[in-house]
């Protein structure tokens, strides 16, 4: 006789190199590794905080950062002309706006904010505590021209609405063409105020700052642009996610002076989860695998029916971001997300046999004796909600839902159902029926209502909003809006860029 | 049959083999009623998709990624099923205790719900404190470890069930002997029970791997459907089904009807093993 232990033992055996394959299998990526410095294109005032952050980033990762001083626009029309490096960090929002209208910047994340304040020498010699005091004839001010820098451009529109622009302008002893040299002007006592960012004024040990209601609400954000010519592009993304990190790079900008915003938190490799009703997932599922590679991200994705997805987030499920089938399933969990941002909507069609043997033109038709009609089931999904509503509005609700023989918890059913041929008619969304054109008849309906629209809203924990508002930015692309045309989806808002 | 001049003795044989003809018939043509529903089935399978879009299939990186991923979470489900429902299943087979028969029904529990069930139980299952904490160690959910987790959960209890049957129509008489003659407990477990199980225990690795493969509810809730990370075998047809694709669809059904036939008559191949079945023989 033989004892069972040896075949145990070897089940033991075979279950770790089960493991061991699985492990292996999840490791075998690709990690972001940049073989080439990264060449970072930094404007001069933005040296402090950036090479304590660079230095940092060069110790954790091994990666060589180089930081190509400049003003920021001496370093806009270089990187154009020379078309090669993989960042963009410009003093002023203006510069990155400029640089993204050519396409010249792919992604732009947010660093941290500035304000506009009034500048004075630290002491406040002259006794400046309100707008009016720079209108007093012993107070010498300094301005940024607001057609060359956008400090200049802020104090404009602010003041305009305060009334105050007219008599300031007239009355600056000088206009200059960067906030540096307003500073300097101050510094060296030539003026005795001036406009300018909060940062800048925290930067100059002889300066302090004067806040005056009139520029409270002006401000503006200082963003890292990733390169659209970058030949590394998910090695640039992984600083710059770094540079912009609540608990990373910004702590370095807030320790300069400068006011943080909402930053994501520090992950190597950030994992995110993905909430999204299923007639989205082939419009968005290779926008978001070529976003992960690029971004080096893991988005775990979960495609159900909107009403599954909603019990789930109810009972604590809280994803990161969710791409809702409509606005009306966004409503019963927006108490987890920021605003949605509608990002596309479909037709509510009908769909028949080749050639539309039968003839069925609208609504009305459906409620023909006789006819196997499909539709989705009313209370499980919002097509079934809306046909019902659809139905009740032409007045044929009574016969037509005498007719149906199918009622499915999500449309990609009843495509099947009647792929197979045993219903005449079924009613689903235009997006459903991409992949079945070939065998079926589209017939649009042409009455208003007969649409969903879908929103895509970011959760209000997500520790990664910025990534999360990325992926959303991705989507509403051109590449990706032709997908979603593809597909039967009309799309909403401005393309994103190509 | 009653000729009464006849000789008895070469008639009834022949009789007999012809009752016996007609018997076997009835079994050939009510099992072939079934067998040629399941090759219907897989005909009308093979009509519906072609040779092309079977290659399609394999050519996808995804798909590669989730035939390798059911393969195998699905044989270390079936060797993790099998660790458990040895013990349970001998125990149950040879102890008796309070409390036995709420175990019992306890024990079926997973075989009862309804899979999408067990999926939603065990996301809120991990939503609790200790479930968060066993997540800080272990990412399970969305993870690779809850497909594996949600596959054992089901496939355990059929181990489970097949193993205590297995134990049960094994006469302890043997072990007894062995106890007599100055066997421990554990010695007679090793060297006479398990040795005696051995087709229970190739049926009820054979059931949890085949079960594996096919699971798809509980997937779906617990460990997404996320491309080349979650997604198995089912979970592909799923996500192919969904948006009318049913070639592809029924192409990767093949593929796992394909895989399940290796692996089953690969288990069958070994379990019949002569130098293997000497172990039961004295």
């Amino acid at each position: 006789m033989r004892s069972a232990k040896t075949p145990f033992v070897a089940t033991i055996l075979v279950a770790a190199v089960l493991v061991g394959l699985l492990v292996w299998q999840a490791a075998d990526r690709p990690r972001p590794k940049a073989k080439e410095p990264l060449i970072v294109y930094c404007a001069a005032g933005l040296k402090p905080p950036m090479e304590v952050v660079a230095r940092d980033y060069e110790q954790a990762y091994g990666t060589t950062v180089q930081l190509q001083y400049g003003g920021s626009g001496t370093l806009l029309s270089n990187l154009r002309i020379a078309r090669r490096g993989d960042l963009f960090l410009a003093a002023d929002s203006t510069y990155l706006e400029l640089a993204r209208s050519n396409h010249l910047v792919a992604e732009v994340i947010p660093l941290a904010r500035m304000k506009p304040v009034i500048a004075v020498r630290r002491g406040n010699p002259k006794q400046v505590r309100l707008t009016s005091d720079l209108l007093r004839a012993d107070v010498a001010v300094a301005l940024a021209n607001p057609d060359a820098a956008a400090i200049g451009k802020v104090a404009r529109e602010s003041f305009e609405r305060s009334g105050h622009w007219a008599e300031l302008i007239e009355r600056a002893k000088v206009l200059k063409p960067t906030v540096n040299d307003v500073a300097n002007d101050l510094k060296l006592g030539t003026v005795d105020a001036g406009i300018l960012w909060d940062a800048v004024v925290r930067q100059y040990p002889e300066l302090e700052a004067v806040a005056v209601p009139e520029l409270a609400s002006a401000g503006q954000e200082v963003s890292l642009g990733v390169l659209r010519f970058s030949a590394q592009p998910t090695a640039a993304l992984h600083f710059a996610r770094y540079v912009g990190a609540r608990d990373r790079g910004q702590l370095a900008f807030a320790r300069a002076g400068y006011e943080p915003v909402a930053g994501d938190a520090w992950a190597e490799r950030p994992e995110v989860l993905l909430y999204s009703g299923g007639v989205n997932r082939l419009a968005i599922e290779e926008t978001i695998q070529q976003f992960e590679q690029r971004e080096g991200a893991q988005v775990t994705r979960v495609y159900n029916g909107c009403g599954i997805l909603v019990a789930q987030m109810k009972l604590g499920q809280q994803p990161d971001a969710y791409l809702a089938c409509d606005v009306s399933y966004l409503t019963p969990v927006q108490n987890l997300f920021n605003p949605g941002i509608e990002v596309s909507e479909t037709d509510i069609v009908l769909l028949v046999a080749k050639g539309n043997p039968l003839g069925l033109r609208a609504l009305a038709d459906l409620a023909r004796p006789g006819l196997r009609v499909g539709m989705a089931n009313p209370r499980q999904s919002t097509l079934g909600d809306l046909t019902v509503q659809l139905l009740e509005r032409s007045g044929v609700a009574d016969g037509v839902l005498a007719n149906v023989r199918s009622q499915t918890p999500t449309a990609d059913l009843l495509v099947n159902q009647i792929r197979t041929g045993s219903l005449d008619v079924v009613v689903v969304y235009e997006a459903n029926t991409s992949q079945v054109r070939d065998f079926l008849d589209v017939v649009h309906l042409g009455v208003p209502g007969a649409v969903a629209v879908q929103p895509y809203a970011v959760g209000t924990h997500s520790a990664h909003p910025q990534l999360m508002s990325r992926l959303r930015a991705a989507i509403q692309k051109e590449a990706s809006r032709q997908r979603y045309a593809a597909l039967g989806f009309r799309c909403r808002g401005e393309a994103a860029g190509p | 049959m009653s000729q009464g001049s006849a000789p008895p003795a070469p008639r009834p044989p022949r009789a007999r083999g012809g009752s016996d003809r007609g018997f076997l018939a009835a079994l050939w043509v009510i099992g072939s009623l079934y067998l040629v529903l399941v090759v219907a089935m897989l005909a009308a399978d093979a009509a519906y998709t072609s040779p092309w879009h079977l290659w399609q299939s394999l050519q996808s990186r995804e798909i590669r990624y989730a035939i390798r991923l059911s393969l195998l979470s699905c044989s270390l489900t079936a060797i993790l099923s099998l660790w458990v429902a040895i013990p349970i299943g001998y125990v149950m087979a040879r102890q008796d205790f309070r409390g036995k028969s709420v175990l019992d029904a306890l024990l079926d529990i997973p075989i009862v719900l309804p899979p999408l069930v067990i999926g939603l139980s065990l996301l809120i299952l991990f939503q609790t404190v200790p479930g968060r904490l066993l997540e800080r160690v272990v990412p399970v959910t969305y993870a690779v470890p809850s497909v594996i987790l949600a596959q054992f959960m089901v496939a355990c209890a059929f181990a489970v069930r097949t193993m205590r049957a297995t134990f049960e129509q094994i006469s302890p008489r043997q072990e007894q002997v062995a106890l007599t003659l100055g066997c421990r407990r554990s010695q007679a477990f090793w060297w006479v029970v398990l040795p005696q199980a051995r087709r229970g225990v190739l049926t009820a690795v054979t059931l949890a791997w085949a079960r594996s493969l096919g699971e798809f509810g509980p997937i779906l809730v617990f460990s997404g459907a996320t491309r080349l990370r979650t997604e198995v075998l089912p979970t592909t047809v799923f996500l192919e089904l969904s948006v009318g694709n049913i070639e592809a669809a029924v192409a990767v059904s093949l593929l796992m009807v394909a895989a399940a036939v290796a692996v089953l008559l690969l288990i069958r191949a070994y379990g019949s093993e002569p130098t293997l079945t000497q172990g039961v023989r004295p």
